[in-house]
């Protein structure tokens, strides 16, 4: 089974706005979760630019997603988990 | 900006019990007149008297170095005026003076030496003693015990040079307990060369620190004297370059690169977008150091050749408030803001390097508004180094 690649933003913008939350994810993510997953940060995954979405960003396997906080990203991970399992 | 850097510092202990000293060190930058004008006195005895004896002299010397009259005759102007004491039939203080003078970019740094009564200064280039050429004037004083002698010499300092003037207390130290002499000239001069072999870099503050605090222990840790040693350090100035923000146009990304490239010294990279362009064209790896942060700093990012890799806005915001605060940096927590500070603490010259191009992130208006604008906090890292830590800066856009 592939490990899930996540890079979390830490743009300035994605950092104020919920990323720091997401830099806790050693707390908040299941342990079973946190051991099929490689977490990075990026320093700016360059998404505002675009402007579709709201910050704090979070590239999931190569899918960027938006408007992510805690509870967002457990669901994301989980899903990506399972479409790999 | 300078190539050359003069660092002055002292450090000095009271004798043990004393809540004031009987050495007195004063400095003073002139910088419209190119000169610095460093003077230790030491005052008869210790505590309040030997203080107001000491200050009194030093004052004296200090102000008659930044008028037109020659620093000899300054010297025996003092002499006259310096009351002897009844008892001991000796001078109630001894000075040193070192009058420097530089030219505009701070070489040809010609400093002049007056010397009365003190321990004879030390010079060295690099761990080296050089000896000092002194010219003797002998004075007769009604009342004093002996002939007094004035010695002044003359020299030209060149990077890598040091003078060191102490007190008595220096010298005199152990005397009687350890070393039946004192630690004497000899010692500190052994002492100094030893310090500088092992740490030719060694600056003013801490080389002055550390014969202050042998001195010190020669004396069982409970100085017999005030002990007091100061330092002039002819050095290259410790730079460093703070790139922050991606420049206006592309085609300058390149530009940036060279300069970056190019520059001697410490090297920061502030701005997620600004370390990916820096990462891209000196084909460097990024990677996030997710060990490294805290509630207001974004982790820093570990680029090799450059030292410290950071956030842009927040950090520099952070940045800027520890320095206009004056935070003591070892209460700080352990994130890229404290570094930061670290590097700027540590250095003399700081040069911006500030991209324009705007940055489309930062025009949310669900952003906090202290993320301001990045010219408005630069201008306050400058103004907080000049202002309050006395350091060079300069700016460049690109």
């Amino acid at each position: 089974m592939d490990r899930v690649k996540v890079r979390i933003c830490l743009g300035t913008a994605c950092f104020v706005q919920g990323g720091a939350d997401l830099l806790l994810f050693e707390d908040f993510l299941a342990p079973e979760l946190l051991e099929k997953c490689d977490i990075e940060a990026s320093p700016c995954l360059n998404q505002c630019r675009i402007g579709n979405g709201i910050a704090p960003y979070v590239e999931i396997n190569g899918i960027i997603h938006d408007n992510v906080d805690q509870d967002k990203l457990i669901k994301l991970l989980q899903e990506a988990v399972n479409a790999g399992n | 900006m300078n190539n050359v850097f003069i660092d002055v510092d002292y450090a000095q202990i009271y004798k043990h019990g004393q809540k004031i000293g009987g050495d007195v060190f004063l400095l003073s930058r002139n910088p419209e007149n190119h000169q610095i004008v460093a003077t230790l006195s030491d005052g008869l005895g210790s505590g309040v008297k030997a203080n107001v004896l000491a200050s009194l002299t030093a004052h004296m010397a200090h102000k008659l170095s930044f008028s037109p009259i020659d620093l000899n005759h300054s010297a025996k102007i003092i002499m006259d005026t310096l009351p002897v004491c009844k008892e001991r039939k000796i001078s109630y203080s001894t000075f040193t003076i070192a009058d420097v003078h530089y030219n505009d970019d701070n070489t040809d740094i010609e400093l002049s030496l007056i010397e009365y009564d003190n321990p004879l200064a030390l010079r060295f280039h690099g761990s080296e003693n050089i000896p000092i050429e002194r010219v003797k004037t002998t004075l007769h004083r009604s009342g004093a015990f002996k002939e007094e002698v004035v010695s002044s010499s003359h020299m030209t300092l060149g990077v890598n040079d040091r003078l060191i003037m102490f007190s008595d207390g220096v010298t005199q130290s152990g005397l009687g307990l350890g070393l039946p002499l004192g630690w004497r000239l000899d010692g500190v001069r052994k002492f100094v060369t030893e310090v500088i072999d092992k740490n030719p870099d060694i600056s003013s503050r801490e080389l002055s620190r550390m014969i202050v605090q042998r001195a010190n222990s020669y004396d069982g840790y409970s100085s017999k004297d005030d002990i007091t040693c100061v330092v002039i350090y002819i050095r290259r100035p410790r730079r460093t370059l703070i790139v922050t923000g991606p420049p206006f146009t592309k085609e300058a990304d390149e530009i940036l690169g060279e300069k970056i490239r190019e520059f001697d010294g410490k090297k920061i990279v502030s701005g997620g977008t600004t370390a990916q362009i820096v990462s891209r064209v000196l084909g460097k790896k990024l990677t996030i150091d997710m060990k490294c942060w805290s509630k207001d700093v974004p982790p820093s990012s570990k680029m090799e050749g450059i030292d410290l890799v950071t956030e842009g806005m927040l950090t520099l915001s952070q940045v800027a408030k520890i320095l206009e605060k004056r935070l003591n940096v070892a209460d700080l927590p352990n994130d890229p803001a404290k570094k930061f500070v670290e590097i700027l603490l540590d250095s003399d010259q700081v040069h911006f390097l500030v991209g324009t191009k705007i940055n489309e992130a930062h025009q949310d208006p669900n952003i906090p508004v202290e993320i301001g604008i990045r010219r408005t906090i630069i201008g306050r890292l400058r103004n907080a180094l000049e202002e309050i830590y006395l350091k060079e800066t300069s700016q460049e856009y690109l």
